[in-house]
């Protein structure tokens, strides 16, 4: 069987593995590693946790969180996992010892790890109090002295409203220094996060109806909460109040507040001692915590030696016990059951793939592979490498292809680099587009070991395309002989022209592409216009009628011989004698050389006649043509032809193929077949049907009730999306014109407005002005015309692949093949 | 005309909601919960649903405390999502949604005070949605008064608390507070509503019409065989619902279950939480007697559900936070069935969708 193209999906067999139950993990690791099977689920009435293997995915989960635990470790002690280098084919347990070993040395790491942490934690909190504590007896040093200084202001505060005067006076006489036991005053000192200090200030306001003084002060340091690892900013406060009552309620708002108090002596020796003592066992602490984290570090950085690879080695274990899960058991619980789909090539491999499995683990059962018939639609599978899965890519965007459908991915390896670039046409920047994705391509090796960047990353994927894009670019600037909105001229120009004419002389055809002569003229515009939009029509018409060539392929694979001449001719038809028919004459007019003249100097021809008219006047006054607008003699006749021929296919798509089926289906009927039963194929080597491998049984395949009426209508449907498609496609490839026409236009005028002033001026000023003046073109150019213009482009090519041109032949209705691979199972979890 | 500018400031909430609502356990899920042996087949099971891995940083053996912890945490969190995203007046709207779990808090904290409670253990039982900067002050007052002045008069809930007639905080006046500022806070609410008007007022006082009446009947109820006078009781009833007034002078009245129903029995909408042999509102049909509560939550469901039906209101984001808060009481239920080896009681749970 010969290697599937991009042009149809691999063929896929729908296969049934036996594995003996000793050695189905080895088994499955193996495939797993191969890549080629997708397992279908064969218990999917079975809960999630009733499945067989549940106890094993439970034991990996609970692996998981631990090495998700130390990760966590790591990065909060910024210590760097170490990358996995190497194959990660080598990475795997080999024996189910080897699994308990990795359990039992997780778990024990986990254990010293959260001591360590826990004792780290106890002596950060002991520490955080001392600090504190240092804190507070720091800075309510400062208000004890203001606070004995104005004790005056305070006991003012108190009194004012309603002490006399004279009272007051008989105070201040007291002795100063016991003023604050004079007055019966407590305090209450302690630390609160800054957060929550203004809160705490008016509740203590409320509360006490004022009957307080309360000073505080920021601490410089940040603290950190040794629970959540937050760096919390806090304030030391000191309330002075009045009374025993007083002081407990501020204590207990104070506590439930999240305070913390710190008891402070009120005698200044007392404090002073306090201090140093305490200044002392902060730096015990200091080492002792030290100590304990550096040992934490060294575990820990033992463990980041490890974490990656026991990583993968618990996904993969995981991943075998889910793919294990969708098994069936044989009725004896010996082995287990697979099924799956896989490419039909690949037998050779997944065959030499179960036997390793089985020589290493040393078993003398084998197991055994089948193949299985099935009506089951299998589902798409394309190989593609590294160039085309870009290509791939965008098709599958739009819808994944049926099976053995023709791929449309094959040709937009092609056409949309072209499309883009009729748009994009500028050889200046198609040279930059291609010199930056050359740039990826070729250090595309150093780039895929990590791309963090989405951006970057969804260029990088697109490198190849981009490529293409930039090199197209370059051939149809070369054909608009546009540079950066400059001609470019490689050869000497065609045209000869004396100033002081209007006209220029023809003097020769220059060779590729536009005549630089053009460029500045007067009527360039209307020029180019009409020729962009010529060429827009023209590639628009072919590239839709390849895609209906392509519905031909489908038809003669898929064996609907009704389908070619009840709907491809007709389409066909259709649409070479209108759009086809307009591309005819639209070369036909180039070709014709409208400045003849004959010998008396006469003009041959008349002036040529507007092509939208003619197309407009063949349905208006189909087979009538004036004689002023002729291009050719007898077109009146041959455009009443073809609109004849063209109306005629519009009941043929419409009638011919429903009318046929049903005949046909009348015929089987009135021979006898009534709703014909499809066997249910059920095909299972075992030799006991009862379970075992009859549970393995296909589901009945439905078949669908003959509905003339709804296949009227969608053929109804059908044909008028195609005949109204077919004249808003072709308006749509306008766009081609439409695009270039902006691309061209923005890029001459961000050179005009920025650069080329610049290069007349002369001397110091001149230089300055050319260098800013560059750095500005050059950014916008970069900015505005590759990037949004490019992008712009991009789309629009897009959807002229997605829209005018699938629509004629795609139907994308199938499912991606997605085969159980340790290395897209990897992939997935890294992002 | 509101449909028209609805979507300028909550078209995109309304969208997030509904997103959050279909995220909602259907029976099929609550089937699967309920076949679970332990509390680790019920992780498994709802990380197959929309809680996703929520608990899968959770050591196993898993407490069904846990799971009730890190489900109403992720309420929190989707709520506050919306919260932080709205615009007047639906942030006003939402505000409202946390009063009463704002009381619900106050009077956490009063009781807790009241029967000397670590004032730490108690926050960390306080309901996320209804927590406020000064709360845990609450716990210094020893009276009404002190209550109002020290902590509340900065609260939304000032306005409720100057209703409140008791000053002494004591068991029973404990309940007094919560019914009063309760009635308070649904008067008030109600009347927001209605002020909003629209589809809004339309579905809210439905919705809290019959949380008033629930109200009424619930307090009418406990209130049998205690010190609660006649007339206290009557200031206690919301002055909403469609109880209101002639059921509530009934009602008032009433001294035993009997009273009640008959009393209750004239609203025909009310008629089946009383009537044992019905099994009304689409619940799960169950065998086993339901409880009068679970009739009262099974059509607050009911009515919340129907807000689902039209668009451009508020009432869907009262609606959620009701729905989901069921949910997670469910899921509690069948956990703790689960964990105490309960299975018969198991299917007690509430379906929703």
């Amino acid at each position: 069987m010969p290697y599937s193209s991009l042009f149809r999906s691999e063929e896929m067999s729908l296969i049934q593995l036996y594995i003996p139950q000793e050695t189905a993990q080895p088994t499955v690791a193996e495939l797993g590693e191969l890549g080629l099977i997708q397992f279908r689920d064969l218990n999917p009435d079975v809960n999630a946790f009733q499945r067989a293997f549940v106890k094993e995915i439970r034991r990996f989960d609970e692996m998981e969180r631990h090495l998700r635990f130390f990760d966590a470790q790591l990065t909060k002690s910024d210590i760097p996992v170490r990358p996995l280098t190497g194959d990660i084919r080598n990475i795997h347990a080999r024996s189910a010892q080897e699994i308990d070993d990795l359990e039992e040395k997780i778990i024990e790491h986990e254990r010293r790890i959260t001591q360590m942490n826990d004792s780290y934690e106890t002596l950060q909190k002991q520490y955080l109090k001392l600090t504190e504590m240092k804190f507070v007896l720091q800075e309510t040093r400062v208000f004890f002295d203001e606070a004995t200084s104005r004790q005056d202001n305070i006991r003012n505060s108190f009194d004012e409203p309603t002490a006399p005067l004279l009272e007051q006076q008989d105070l201040e006489h007291g002795s100063e220094s016991l003023v604050l036991h004079h007055l019966n005053l407590g305090f209450v000192t302690g630390v609160i996060s800054r957060a929550k200090m203004q809160t705490f200030e008016r509740i203590l306001w409320r509360a006490l109806r004022g009957n307080l003084y309360l000073k505080y002060v920021e601490i410089d340091e940040p603290i950190t909460d040794p629970e959540t690892d937050e760096v919390l900013e806090k304030n030391v406060f000191i309330i002075f109040a009045h009374g025993k009552e007083l002081i407990n309620k501020i204590t207990k708002i104070s506590e439930s507040l999240g305070a913390t108090l710190y008891p402070v002596d009120s005698d200044p020796n007392v404090r002073d001692n306090n201090s140093t003592e305490i200044t002392s066992q902060i730096e015990a602490r200091n080492s002792v915590l030290q100590n304990t984290y550096n040992v934490r570090r060294t575990e820990l950085l033992k463990i980041a030696e490890d974490l990656n690879i026991w990583m993968t080695i618990i996904k993969k274990e995981k991943a075998i016990y889910h793919t294990m899960n969708l098994f069936n058991y044989d009725s004896g619980r010996k082995c287990l059951i697979a099924e799956g789909w896989c490419p039909s090539n690949d037998f050779d491999k997944i065959n030499q793939a179960l036997r390793n499995a089985t020589d290493q683990s040393g078993s003398t059962v084998p197991s055994i592979l089948n193949e299985l018939r099935t009506t089951k639609e299998p589902p798409t599978f394309i190989r593609v490498n590294k160039f085309t899965v870009g290509f791939q890519e965008i098709v599958d965007a739009y819808g994944v292809a049926k099976y053995r459908e023709v791929n449309p991915g094959l040709f937009t390896i092609i056409t949309f680099p072209f499309l883009f670039a009729v748009m994009f046409g500028d050889f200046g920047h198609g040279m930059l587009v291609t010199a930056a994705a050359l740039y990826l391509v070729i250090r595309e090796k150093k780039f895929e070991k990590g791309i963090s960047d989405e951006i970057f990353a969804t260029f990088f994927s697109g490198r190849y395309i981009i490529l293409l894009m930039g090199l197209f670019s370059i051939y149809t600037g070369l054909i608009y002989n546009d540079c950066f909105s400059l001609p470019l001229r490689f050869f000497p120009s065609g045209f000869q022209w004396h100033g002081n004419q209007t006209d220029a002389q023809q003097i020769g055809v220059y060779p590729i592409g536009i005549d630089p002569a053009w460029h500045g003229s007067d009527n360039f515009l209307i020029f180019t216009n009409s020729y962009k939009m010529k060429m827009s029509i023209i590639l628009g018409v072919i590239q839709m009628s390849f895609g209906i060539v392509l519905t031909v392929y489908n038809y003669t694979y898929f064996k609907k011989r009704l389908s070619i001449w009840a709907e491809f001719i007709p389409q066909m038809l259709f649409m070479q004698c209108i759009f086809g028919y307009l591309v005819f004459t639209i070369i036909l007019k180039w070709s014709i050389n409208w400045n003849e003249r004959d010998n008396n100097g006469e003009l041959v021809h008349s002036a040529p006649p507007g092509l939208l008219n003619m197309l407009i006047y063949m349905f208006l006054q189909p087979g009538v043509v004036a004689e002023e607008d002729k291009l050719y003699p007898g077109q009146g006749f041959v455009q009443g032809t073809l609109l004849f021929i063209a109306l005629i296919c519009v009941p043929w798509m419409l009638l011919t193929k429903p009318f046929i089926m049903r005949r046909d289906h009348k015929k089987i009927r009135s021979q006898g077949y009534h709703n014909p039963q499809m066997d249910t194929t059920r095909v299972s080597t075992d030799e006991d049907n009862e379970y075992g491998g009859a549970v393995v049984a296909e589901e009945m395949f439905e078949v669908e009730e003959f509905d003339f009426g709804e296949i009227m209508i969608h053929q109804c449907i059908h044909t008028i999306e195609f005949c109204l498609g077919c004249i808003s496609n072709t308006a749509s490839y306008l766009r081609l014109w439409a695009l270039s026409l902006a691309h061209a236009q923005l890029s001459s005028v961000l050179w005009d407005m920025t650069l080329k002033p610049t290069l007349g001026m002369s001397g110091v000023l001149g230089t300055i002005a050319f260098i800013i003046a560059f750095t500005l073109w050059f950014s916008l150019t970069v900015f505005i015309l590759l990037l949004m213009e490019g992008l712009s482009a991009f789309l629009h090519a897009l959807r002229l692949h997605w829209v005018e041109f699938n629509n004629k032949f795609y139907e994308g209705t199938g499912r991606k093949f997605q085969p159980f691979s340790f290395k897209l199972i990897l992939k997935d979890d890294d992002h | 005309m509101e449909a028209l500018y609805f979507n300028v400031s909550d078209g995109y909430l309304e969208g997030i909601v509904r997103g959050y609502k279909s995220a909602i356990l259907n029976t099929t899920h609550y089937l699967n919960l309920t076949q679970c042996e332990t509390l680790d087949d019920l992780k498994l099971q709802l990380s197959a649903t929309d809680y996703g891995n929520f608990l899968a940083n959770e050591p196993s053996p898993i407490a069904a405390s846990t799971i009730h912890e890190k489900a109403t945490q992720k309420l929190v969190d989707e709520f506050k999502y919306v919260r932080n995203n709205a615009m007047a007046p639906l942030s006003q709207f939402l505000d409202y949604l946390t009063y009463a779990y704002m009381i619900d808090n106050v009077i956490l904290l009063i009781t807790g005070t009241l029967h000397e409670r670590d004032t730490n253990e108690l926050l960390e039982r306080c309901h996320p949605l209804g927590v406020f900067d000064t709360m845990p002050a609450l716990c210094v007052a020893t009276n009404v008064t002190e209550l109002y002045e020290t902590v509340m008069v900065e609260t939304p809930l000032a306005p409720y608390f100057q209703k409140i007639s008791v000053n002494d905080i004591d068991e029973l006046n404990i309940e007094i507070i919560r019914n009063t500022l309760y009635k308070a806070y649904l008067e008030d609410f109600y009347d927001y509503c209605k002020r909003i008007g629209g589809v809004t007022g339309e579905l809210m006082s439905e919705i809290l019409e019959f949380e008033a009446d629930r109200r009424t009947i619930n307090i009418t109820i406990n209130s049998f065989d205690t010190e609660l006078s006649r007339d206290d009781r009557a200031k206690l009833f919301p002055n909403l619902g469609k109880l209101y007034p002639e059921g509530h002078m009934k009602l008032a009245r009433a001294d035993c279950l009997d009273h009640v129903k008959a009393v209750v029995e004239v609203w025909v909408e009310y008629r089946p939480f009383f009537d044992t042999t019905l099994n009304s509102f689409g619940g799960a049909a169950t065998s086993e007697a339901k409880t009068l509560d679970d009739r009262f939550f099974e059509y607050e469901v009911h009515l919340n559900k129907l807000t689902f039906q039209q668009q451009f209101h508020y009432a869907i984001f009262y609606a959620f936070l009701k729905l989901k808060e069921q949910e997670i009481r469910n899921i509690l239920w069948i956990a703790e069935c689960i964990s105490q080896g309960q299975k018969e009681k198991i299917n007690n749970y509430i379906a929703i969708f």
